[in-house]
């Protein structure tokens, strides 16, 4: 059924095997999620049978070996029939004939504010000159908990897989992330499913369980997840990576916690989160084990503990109330915080939740960092932007209004083939990234996909060191809010950027800016 | 046995000297009611905490037997995957929680949320309990020889659980079995094995009244 909006299918008969010879290709109908075309099982004819379920993803015409199928958007009705749209009246049909919500995977889709209404300024005659990035080096390292542990981290490039679930994700789309984050020098994530096996080695860039063999250069760091569900959590889980992430939180459900249906928890699935074979895996909304901010800070006692002391404890959080959020994980105990905006990705979700709750990233981030300068930490605990990043560019502006890295979810997912069907729930997913069916999993090669990760990052890292050097700095870290300009009202409402033409944030934001007039956004000092 | 003195001592330093204690015999811990997390991700050995203890005792306790020798703090043996825990005492707000294998047994009363998310341990409670006992489980046995609360096994998947005396109220998704002679069996000679004085006829079963209760 249609949920996302109304979509052309077109098939050119002429060119169509099908058409031609039924019988002798079903290749649209095999890898359509949304069941868009139909198979007659007497004749072996393919129609298209439920044109509205398209959601446009476009993997039928991707795959079909004749390019005979032509996807178009069906008309804008978000001018001539809102409210009614198609989609809103699909969606009432499909509750009144099922009396069920709808889930769905991926993230938010539409508009929400973004990165894009944001430019960078470059740097010209007045200082600092820009530099030649052809020419000059410009840093982009950072290191994670180097006082407070005795293995800190320290990323090649300012970038993270963020945490992404095996249950979720399949086998082989968690060993291509550990490969990708190997053959770049960042950081994989476990994901609260349990850990792979494989992606111990592999993110360290290790081929072989006992490490002997290092055939990826120059080797990443594999963050371990601590959640509300602690799905095949024990010490030795905690102690098989070199950090410990506590996630309170995500982008496309923020006050939700995992989904993940028993249609997905396949005997392996089942094993490494060490539950039953196709039983729903809901993580709780919230620890049952921390009723106080008190409680929090025990557990990141206890987490070091455990951890003997040697890795750093990074904190995960949705897009709630950045500023109290912050500045309770900072009180915790946090190394580092990844904040997720509303955009951020999901396997499954209530599609109600992932379109309409939360917090946009590029508003999220002004008040996570006040947070961290009105304790004094802004660099120290280092913050993580996640959610709706898809390059370079975007993480540039990211990094200059405050943050200290950035993580590509959705866009690792995309960057190993993924063309957003919005159906990761369902465990059928073409490409073998959220599926975990074996014939589709076949699809997915671990060390080809590692590549395109590592080609992704690679290119995201030149445009990253592009903008850097252009706007006249030598360090990622040297960059700040007077790189970047907002280039229309919502966008320097929402960020206290400087708006582009006025050359000073709007008035409000001028005055919590000014040091003893507030701290921005409206929230108070701790 | 070793005895190690929590007194003005840190987490760190006191964990420090029960696993470098640890080797080959049991420590005695006293003095440790402020320290939270002590015991955590044991493999082996026997620790003996004297007095009160504080929270998380006994967190992801991987193969130890930890005893408690009068009452603990919240979240006692928190996501412990093998071994015992043992309180002589009371056990506060959500004892022996993610659990996925061992034993915790509780010879007083434990409170609220107590087995929650349990993923294969087997958690008896010789006393009372509070409410939403047994929430989310997905494995193993929760016995409460005495009475519980409200949402009584709230939400349960799967496992099973025993109760010798009354509830306030069943949660969602569970339903009451006759137990079996099986059951009686295990039940007996798990009350054998810790010297608990229960007559394992006179429990009540519930189980999970469907495996897939949230979605469709």
């Amino acid at each position: 059924m249609a949920v996302i909006g109304a979509f052309c299918v077109s098939v050119n008969k002429e060119i169509c095997i099908n058409a031609r010879m039924p019988g002798k290709c079903a290749t649209c109908a095999e890898v359509c999620p949304h069941d868009v075309y139909g198979l007659d099982g007497f004749s072996g004819e393919v129609n298209v049978h439920n044109f509205n379920a398209c959601v446009g993803c476009r993997i039928c015409a991707e795959f079909c070996p004749t390019n005979a199928i032509r996807i178009n958007p069906a008309e804008p009705e978000y001018l001539t029939r809102y409210p009614w749209t198609f989609a809103a009246i699909e969606e009432v049909h499909y509750k009144a004939q099922t009396g069920e919500y709808l889930l769905r995977g991926f993230g938010t889709h539409g508009q929400t504010p973004n990165f894009d209404m944001i430019t960078v300024v470059p740097s010209q005659i007045a200082s600092p000159a820009p530099l030649d990035k052809y020419r000059e080096e410009c840093d982009m390292s950072l290191t994670i908990g180097e006082d407070t542990c005795e293995k800190p981290i320290t990323l090649r490039l300012p970038f993270v897989w963020p945490a992404m679930s095996f249950g979720a994700l399949s086998r082989e789309a968690k060993m291509a992330l550990a490969i990708g984050a190997a053959m770049s020098g960042i950081a994989t994530n476990t994901g609260e499913g349990g850990l792979v096996p494989e992606e111990a080695w592999l993110a360290r860039g290790y081929s072989d369980k006992e490490m002997t063999h290092k055939k990826w250069e120059p080797g990443g760091y594999l963050v371990i997840q601590w959640s509300t569900g602690r799905w095949g959590v024990s010490a030795d889980y905690l102690n098989a990576g070199d950090a410990v992430e506590v996630k309170i939180g995500q982008g496309a459900k923020p006050g939700m916690g995992g989904h993940l249906l028993g249609a997905k928890v396949t005997e392996e699935v089942a094993r490494v989160r060490g539950i039953p074979v196709g039983s729903d895996a809901l993580s709780p909304c919230r620890y049952y084990d921390v009723q106080s901010l008190e409680d929090m800070k025990h557990m990141v006692a206890f987490l070091r503990d455990v951890t003997n002391y040697q890795v750093p404890i990074l904190f995960k959080l949705g897009p709630s109330r950045p500023y109290a959020d912050v500045a309770a994980c900072i009180e915790a105990g946090a190394d580092a915080i990844s904040l997720d905006g509303m955009v951020g990705g999901t396997g499954c979700s209530p599609d109600i939740v992932t379109q309409g709750v939360g917090i946009p990233t590029i508003a999220c981030l002004p008040p996570a960092v006040q947070a961290l300068k009105d304790h004094g930490v802004h660099r120290k605990v280092k913050l993580i932007a996640l959610g709706g990043i898809r390059n370079g560019l975007e993480a540039f502006k990211a990094m200059a209004m405050g943050a200290d890295a950035v993580g590509f979810g959705s866009a690792a997912q995309v960057a190993m083939g993924c063309r957003v069907c919005y159906a990761c729930q369902k465990g059928n997913c073409p490409y073998g990234i959220t599926s975990q069916r074996p014939e589709m999993r076949a699809r997915l090669d671990p060390a080809e996909a590692g590549k395109r990760l590592a080609n992704f990052i690679h290119a995201c890292a030149e445009e990253l060191k592009i903008v850097t050097m252009l706007s006249g700095h030598k360090s990622i870290r040297e960059v700040s809010t007077e790189d970047l300009r907002a280039m229309d009202l919502n966008t320097a409402a929402l960020t206290g950027l400087k708006l582009c033409g006025y050359e000073r944030p709007l008035p409000f934001w001028e005055e919590a800016l000014h040091p003893g007039a507030g701290n921005g956004n409206g929230h108070k000092s701790p | 046995m070793k005895t190690v003195d929590a007194k003005d001592k840190d987490l760190r330093d006191v964990s420090r000297e029960v696993k470098t204690s640890l080797d080959g015999q049991a420590v005695t811990i006293k003095n440790s009611i402020q320290l939270h997390g002590l015991a955590a991700g044991l493999k082996k050995g026997e620790v003996v905490v004297k007095g009160d203890a504080g929270d998380y005792l006994g967190v992801l306790n991987d193969g130890a037997t930890i005893i408690g020798t009068a009452n603990v703090g919240n979240y006692i043996a928190d996501n412990m995957t093998a071994g015992t825990v043992v309180v002589t005492g009371n056990a506060g707000f959500g004892a022996a929680q993610y659990c996925y294998g061992g034993t915790v047994i509780v010879r007083g009363d434990a409170g609220d949320f107590t087995a929650t998310m349990n993923k294969g341990a087997t958690i008896i409670v010789c006393g009372d309990v509070g409410d939403d006992v047994g929430t989310y489980m997905l494995k193993g046995d929760l016995i409460v020889v005495g009475n519980a609360g409200e949402n009584f096994a709230n939400c349960l998947i799967r496992g099973n659980v025993f109760i010798g005396g009354q509830w306030k109220s069943l949660g969602h998704n569970t339903r009451v079995e006759p137990l079996t002679e099986e059951d009686k069996a295990r039940l007996r000679a798990c009350f054998d094995t810790y010297e608990i004085d229960a007559d394992p006829a006179t429990l009540k079963k519930i189980v999970a009244a469907s495996e897939k209760p949230f979605y469709h």
